[in-house]
């Protein structure tokens, strides 16, 4: 299949079972909101380091948000819903309670219950006030520069982690300008982040390495400076890959994110110096998602 | 037959207590096993049909026609459904009522939604006194639903509230929230002395400062996002975006208390 001159691979992304949660986070002006957002989901790229992955999932406007404020939606994604329930309530302490003027919501109805206020309503040290109106509790928390408003918990959903794929291509210059389209089309999914920085990961792995005790290793079937001495899966044009990580709340937002992301690069196409769009996967044993890239961008065919 | 329609035959000659006949009870009865269905009128037990006309109504819905302050406890206990009273009730309207929803279209004696733990009360005149509080040796009043009262409320209002949302949209009587536990009341007019007393947590919703016991301190004026999201999330306390600042008393601290009363400041 190649679409603009751009090589769709036969191939899949492999992706896994993940939890995840939305947060809705507001604050007085929307930068302020922004501060909050990008703390909160800093240090969150990968699971493997980091205990959890998250990012902005989008802005809200003022009409949007349950206090009438401009704010920001976050999901945050873990292995499992222990893990879930641990990660949350530490960002939220650190990153949202300390944050100017902000406030913090339940994104999510359904599903398990994450504690937000439930677990950090103790740093207010007794002055803590509950408010539960028919069967919504929220807390209010008197803090230094007044009073922090934060909902008991957050609901939560079983989503998909490690949607992916890989932009092939002739330089640098050119990976990083495909990159940045596909992330700013992909912006526009709801129930998608894209966790690695600026949604963009240079360094994407594989599983195992030589050295004992590293879960996770450069993918050198597609370090351009390996080729030819490692068997590799790029053609002697590729400068430069650059992948793309989804995690969505369901497979269908995992998908549509693939295909508007795909659809982006192949717009930037053969004269942006995009080559091909390949994806990443174990062999298809270890994830029982299965995003094939042809399936996908198979409505598009048409448009080669 | 699904829906109940009760009309009295004439102003009752002592006081019923209907506590206990809900939706849930007339609703799978036939008419006939109604008319025998016993009702305690003043010492005696009488069957439904010597007290009510009775026809059907609409699926889920028990009506009474006209009502009469002499009729007790109207949709105590209450789980599901609607009750709907075209006229005045007497006391304990909605004692314990846990879910549906109670319309009164009339005044309310006392006790009105005694230990309501859920569902919803309207009602459309004025309430007696104790509304929303603990019945007599209870330790704990209403604890959780909506008791909106359209008119004005009587002494003790929302006394040993635990819980809950009560808007009053006239006048409170004298020591509303009186030793208040939890919750929310609003009073859209005035309140009457010795508000709040003894009051351990909960909010009053006020829109002037009214006159407090000794033991509330006024904290100042505030910019609470808390009051938007309540005006946003409570379609009852809407009028909440308006207020800007909010002056925070808290009380009733002789006793220990963080309750507090909020006005616009």
């Amino acid at each position: 299949m190649i679409l603009n001159g751009v090589e769709i691979r036969d191939t899949f992304a492999e992706a896994f079972p993940m939890v995840g949660t939305r947060l809705i986070v507001t604050a007085d002006t929307p930068e302020w909101a922004l501060v909050a957002g990008r703390t909160t989901t800093g240090f969150a790229t990968s699971v493997i380091g980091c205990g959890c992955e998250a990012a902005i999932e989008r802005t809200l406007s003022a009409e949007e948000t349950p206090d009438g404020r401009p704010g920001v939606s976050l999901l945050i994604f873990a292995m499992d819903f222990a893990s879930l329930k641990k990660v949350v309530p530490l960002r939220l302490g650190q990153c949202v309670l300390t944050c100017p003027t902000t406030a913090c919501y339940a994104g999510i109805e359904t599903g398990k219950r994450v504690p937000l206020a439930k677990t950090i309503r103790y740093f207010a040290d007794g002055h803590q006030i509950s408010k539960k109106i028919g069967d919504k509790r929220f807390w209010r928390l008197p803090v230094m520069e007044g009073e922090f408003v934060c909902d008991e918990d957050t609901g939560s959903v079983e989503g998909v982690g490690g949607g992916n794929f890989l932009i092939l291509a002739r330089s640098r210059g050119a990976a990083l300008k495909a990159a940045e389209a596909a992330v700013a089309a992909m912006g526009k999914v709801e129930g998608i982040i894209m966790p690695f920085p600026g949604g963009v990961v240079r360094s994407g792995s594989k599983v195992g390495s030589k050295y004992k005790g590293l879960f996770a290793s450069s993918n050198d079937a597609y370090c351009p400076t390996l080729r030819g001495t490692r068997p590799s899966a790029l053609p002697p044009e590729v400068g430069s890959v650059l992948e793309i990580v989804i995690d969505g709340v369901s497979f269908a937002a995992v998908a549509e994110a693939t295909r508007v992301g795909i659809h982006a690069v192949c717009a930037v196409g053969e004269e942006g110096g995009v080559v091909a769009i390949d994806a990443g996967n174990y062999g298809g044993n270890l994830g029982p998602f299965h995003f094939k890239l042809r399936e996908i961008m198979g409505t598009e065919g048409g448009a080669a | 037959m699904s829906g109940v329609s009760l009309k009295p035959r004439a102003p009752f000659e002592a006081r019923v207590d209907f506590s206990g006949i809900t939706p849930a009870v007339t609703g799978p009865l036939t008419l006939r096993e109604l008319e025998h269905l016993a009702v305690p009128h003043g010492t005696r037990s009488v069957p439904l049909a010597e007290l009510f006309f009775i026809e059907g109504a609409p699926e889920g819905v028990l009506l009474i026609e006209i009502g009469d302050t002499r009729l007790d406890g109207v949709g105590a206990g209450m789980l599901e459904g609607e009750l709907i009273v075209d006229g005045p009730v007497g006391a304990w309207a909605g004692r314990g009522m846990a879910g549906g929803i109670l319309r009164i279209a009339g005044r309310a004696g006392d006790f009105l939604g005694a230990e309501l733990s859920g569902g919803r009360i309207e009602l459309a005149g004025d309430a007696g006194a104790h509304a929303g509080a603990a019945s007599s040796g209870s330790r704990r009043g209403m604890s959780g639903g909506v008791l909106k009262i359209s008119g004005h409320a009587g002494a003790r209002a929302a006394e040993r509230q635990r819980g809950g949302l009560i808007i009053i949209d006239g006048d409170a009587g004298e020591g509303l929230a009186t030793d208040m536990i939890a919750g929310t009341v609003s009073v859209g007019g005035a309140i009457g002395p010795l508000a709040g007393r003894g009051m351990k947590r909960g909010t009053i919703f006020a829109t002037s400062v009214p006159a407090l016991p000794a033991g509330f301190v006024d904290t100042g004026a505030h910019e609470l996002v808390a009051l938007a999201l309540l005006a946003r999330r409570v379609p009852e306390l809407a009028g909440l975006k308006d207020w800007g600042r909010a002056r925070r008393l808290v009380g009733d601290t002789l006793l220990g208390g963080q309750g507090e009363v909020l006005a616009p400041g």
